[in-house]
This record gives C-alpha cells, structure tokens and sequence, in this order.
C-alpha cells in the first residue's frame, strides 16, 4: 500500500464511522452545531495521530516492544488518556466556551474505540511515518463525518451554520421564505438518531448502486 | 529476572512518565483556567454592580445556595449588597436544575436577577428565563409574574426568590459568617 | 428522600443514558439483536458500573482531591475500570461459573464502553455524594437495561418486516432509536 492509499482510505473506503461505525456516542452527542463538531474533531485528531506516533515507535523498537507486548493495551490507555488529558486541560484554558459544550464528551475520547483500534490495529505493526499518515487520515475521516452530520442538524434544527465563535452563516432566510420554522427537534437527541440513520441508509444506498453498476459492467464485457 | 515483573516495570515507567509530563502541563494551565473560572464567575456578577467600587468577598452557601457573594464599602464592614447563587427544581429532571444569581441591596430593593443555567426546550421555553417577572421588593412576591404554558420553569425561578427572601433578613444582620 | 426518589426517577427515565445521554451507543446498537443477549449486557454493565463507580468515586475524594491530582482522573479511572473488568472476570470464572457463563463474554466488551467511564465521570462532575452517587448509578444502570430490553424486543420483530435494502441493519435500528428517543424526551415533563 503507497501512502496515498495509506491517506486516503481513512477518509472513503474505510471512513471510521460511515462504514465501521466506530466512535458513535460522540458523533450523536456533540453534533448540535458545527462548531462543537469541528471541536471534536480537533481533539479527535491531537489524540490519534500523537498515538498512533508513539505507540508505533514504542513497537518499533525491537527491545522494548518485546517487554511491552503483555502489557501492551494498558500501555495504549495510558498514552491515550495522557493524551486526551492534555487537551482537556488545553481546551479549559484557552476555548473554554467549547470545553463547556463538549462536556463529558472529552474525557470520553480515550474509550472512542478508533484510538485504540488503530492502535493495536496498525500503529503496533507500522513504522511511525505511515503510522501518522494513518492517524492523519483517519482522523479528518471521522471530522468529515460528524461535520457532514452536524451541518444537517444545526441547519434543519436553528437554521444557521456556526463555524467559529462569532463566524456563523444565518440561513434563516430559507426558513422564513418557506414560512416556517426551524425544526427544533434536529438539535434534539431524536435529530441525532434520525440523521445519522438517515445518511447511513443514504451512503448503503449509493454504495449499492455502485456495486449494480460495477456488476452490469462486468456482466456485459462478459 | 521475572518476565511479567520486567514488564510490569515498563508500565510503571511509562505510567510515571506520563503523570509527570501531566503536572508539566497542568502547572503551564491552572492558572490560565483558574483565570477563566473566575472570569465566568465575575462576568454575570459585574451586570448589577461596578465591582471595583466595593470590597469584595465570598461565602459558600450550603443547600440550594451556591456562592454568596458579599459587596461592601470601601473599607468598612458595611454591608451594601448581597448577591446569591441559588437554585431550584426546573423543567426537565432531577440533576437540571434552575440556577439563578440575585442580586439584593441593603434596603431590600432588587438590583437585577438572572438566569445562569437551566433545560428548558428550545425556543419558546429558552426565551421565557429573559424575562421580567416584576419583582423589586424581596419582601413582596405577591405581583410574581409567572409566565403560562413554562408552569415549572417559572415555578422553579419564584422558589428561588422566595428562598433569597426567607433568608436575606438574617443575613443582611449580620447572619453571614466568612 | 424526597429528592433521591426524583434523582432516581430522573436517571432512570428523563436523562435516559442511551437515549439522551448518547453514553453506551456501541452496544446498544451491537448486542441488542436478541433479547437474551441485551439482558445478559445489561446486568454486566450495571454490575461493573456499581463497583467502578463506587471505586472510583472514593479514590477521587481520597486520593486524587487530597493530593490535589485532580487532572489525573481520567487515566486513573480508565485503568481501575479495565483492571476492575478483568478482576470481575477472574473472580466470576471461579466462584459462580452459572454466572460467568451468562454475562462473561460482555465484560471484555465493557473496558471500551463509555457508559461505564462516562458514568463515573458524570458522578465527580455532578459532585455526587456517596449515597447520591449509588443511587444514580444504579438508576442510570437500570435505564440502559430497560431501552436495550425494548430495543431488543424491536429488532427481533424487525427481522420479519420488509426493510428496505437500504436500510438494512444499523440504519433502521437508528432510526427506530430515534422513535424511542421521541417518546423519552417527552417524559422531561414529569418532573
């Protein structure tokens, strides 16, 4: 595998959550506007990607990987959690607004099962570069996707697009246009599920199409 | 030597390591988030009073009291001012409750009140805590304005007036020990 | 008492863990195909939240608040729960096997729940006291228990319905959740 299929199959072919459905209490639970989503993200990616660097550096050495292999999921807790509380204690001091709004949800990185997934997955079994690219990709995978899942929410559920603080696009327009009002159940824990089923279904349905198309193509040059 | 024992060791390593690059960290972020708890603190604080113009201190209430903040003269024992943090029973669950600060003068006039924290829907609910329920006496609850259709919001916002009112006497006295 | 009745009611249904929380979301939607195997998870969880809770809850308050450590909770907490998980599992293999054999292949599955993480961090956050702290747990335990018992009930009839192919599997079991999420929400009117 090169490295740009190394990059690229976090994000589509192997996407954490669309297609493993891994890491699902966050994604449902800090989707209400774009903002906490990006947040989430930006921890989401501190955390995989130094773990996965460390964590294959400690296996890539022979000696130490050799002392570390019974004790080795202990071993990847504690990196994680050190991780995570670093961003933790970073995002307390210098975004607490988003510290606020992601709540729990932080300290709950460290059993997001990607971390330790790509860690006894790939990083215990890779050199650190592919390991980082492994992270890197895997990681705007997942942003990718709870940002795709919270633009919906936040839009059907308060009609704007919050980006950054005081950067929010208001499409309110649109709802006052239709005459009506924003749907206040999308940023609701029923918006959550119903989104994420929603988009699900959406993406197996196009995934089907492809495989129909795929087969007719092969039938046919048959 | 033992092989479980070896890595047990590795761990502990890895483990002291790990603590010691935390309290790095920590000693670089305490301050920066203890700044940030105080601002939240003072910010809502600072909406009733000029808080440079008084001698600031704090009591932490017990019950449904959070912290009481004390404003008095420059200088003298003189009490001007008592604000509360209190809360009460609101919309939605046991552990959402409806924390409000209110802020009473000496001669028991209200100098504002507001709504810190609450789980009220959104829309319609959220909106009601932003408005006027026409206290200005803590003495007098009786022109209390509660809003129809958000019953236990604004039931929850008039028990928190009335548990300021039941107390404020005493501790304008004198009740209140730092 | 009063008020512990109204925590446990609140826990139990109003801040339901899965349904308004989102804590515990993996096994909800993985084991809860059939209902033998959403009990089985839920009294594992419930079992290992009660004793992960109370350790943590006491090593928080003695150890970690009186050396002022506070910021390592979250490493403390996860490796008590995983080494209280394997404990749980060592201790049930040899004195109940009857009960090893109905809850022990979840409890390797509950290191990596973040139900069980979530409520012992939930429980520092909403500073808790002992009593509170046993109340909530086990209420917000039964309430996982409860919506994976309803939930597994749905699925097994779901597997006669005709779904569309699109939504075979987790989407319409998202979907369903989200029905349910509907009528919980609603129960926020209560208190």
């Amino acid at each position: 595998m090169n490295k740009k299929e190394n990059f690229f199959k976090g994000i589509i072919k192997e996407n954490p959550l669309f297609v493993s459905l891994l890491g699902m209490c966050p994604s449902l639970a800090v989707t209400t506007s774009l903002e906490n989503a990006i947040g989430m993200t930006l921890g989401v990616f501190f955390v995989l990607v130094l773990s996965n660097f460390i964590i294959s550096l400690i296996m890539s050495n022979s000696k130490l990987a050799d002392l570390v292999k019974p004790v080795r999921i202990p071993v990847y807790i504690v990196v994680i959690a050190t991780l995570v509380t670093i961003v933790e204690m970073v995002m307390h001091a210098y975004l607490p607004s988003l510290y606020f709004s992601l709540g729990v949800f932080i300290p709950l990185i460290v059993v997001n099962c990607i971390i330790l997934g790509r860690a006894e997955a790939f990083a215990s079994s890779n050199k650190p570069l592919d390991s980082v690219i492994d992270g890197v990709g895997m990681a705007l995978g997942y942003g990718l996707a709870i940002m795709t899942i919270s633009i919906f929410r936040e839009f059907l559920g308060k009609g704007t697009l919050t980006v950054w603080g005081d950067l929010q696009v208001n499409l309110t327009f649109i709802f006052d246009f239709l005459k009506i009002e924003p749907i206040a159940m999308f940023v609701q824990p029923v918006g959550a599920f119903l989104t994420f089923g929603l988009i699900l279904a959406t993406i197996t349905a196009i995934a089907n199409n492809h495989k129909n198309k795929l087969a007719k193509k092969v039938a046919n040059n048959g | 030597m033992n092989k479980g024992l070896i890595s047990g060791l590795v761990l502990l390593t890895i483990g002291i390591v790990c603590g010691l690059l935390l309290s790095v960290v920590n000693y670089f972020t305490a301050p920066k988030i203890k700044e940030v708890e105080d601002a939240i603190k003072y910010e809502a604080l600072a909406e009733f009073y000029t808080l440079a113009d008084y001698d600031l201190s704090e009591v932490e209430g017990t019950g449904d009291f959070g912290t009481i903040f004390i404003l008095k003269t420059k200088g003298t024992e003189n009490i001007e001012a008592l604000v509360y943090t209190v809360s009460a029973q609101g919309y939605s669950g046991a552990s959402q409750k409806i924390q409000m600060l209110i802020a009473v003068n000496a001669d028991l006039s209200i100098e504002g009140y507001k709504v810190v924290s609450h789980a009220e829907s959104t829309g319609f609910g959220a909106d009601i805590v932003d408005n006027d329920f026409n206290v200005t006496q803590i003495t007098d609850l009786s022109r209390f304005d509660s809003v129809a259709d958000v019953t236990e919001t604004s039931n929850g916002i008039l028990t928190c007036f009335t548990l300021v009112s039941q107390r404020v006497g005493n501790d304008l006295g004198g009740g209140l020990s730092e | 008492m009063d008020n512990l009745i109204m925590l446990a009611f609140s826990a139990f249904i109003i801040e339901n863990i899965i349904l308004s929380q989102f804590l515990g979301i993996c096994p909800f939607l993985g084991v809860s195909t059939k209902r033998s195997s959403a009990l089985g998870m839920g009294m594992a969880v419930i079992f290992v939240m009660l004793i992960s809770s109370s350790v943590t809850w006491l090593l928080y308050k003695y150890v970690l608040e009186a050396f002022s450590i506070e910021y390592m909770r979250t490493i403390v907490f996860i490796l008590v729960i995983a080494s209280l998980v394997q404990m749980v599992e060592t201790f049930l293999k040899k004195v109940s096997p009857p009960l090893y054999k109905a809850l022990g292949i979840y409890l390797p599955l509950i290191t990596t729940n973040c139900a069980v993480l979530g409520v012992a961090i939930l429980n520092i956050s909403k500073e808790h006291n002992f009593l509170e702290m046993l109340v909530y747990t086990t209420f917000i335990g039964l309430g996982f228990l409860f919506v994976m018992y309803i939930f597994s009930m749905l699925r097994e009839k779901l597997d006669f319905a005709p779904v569309p192919k699109a939504f075979k599997g987790a989407p319409i079991a998202l979907v369903i959740a989200a029905i349910l999420a509907i009528i919980f929400s609603r129960f926020g009117g209560i208190i």
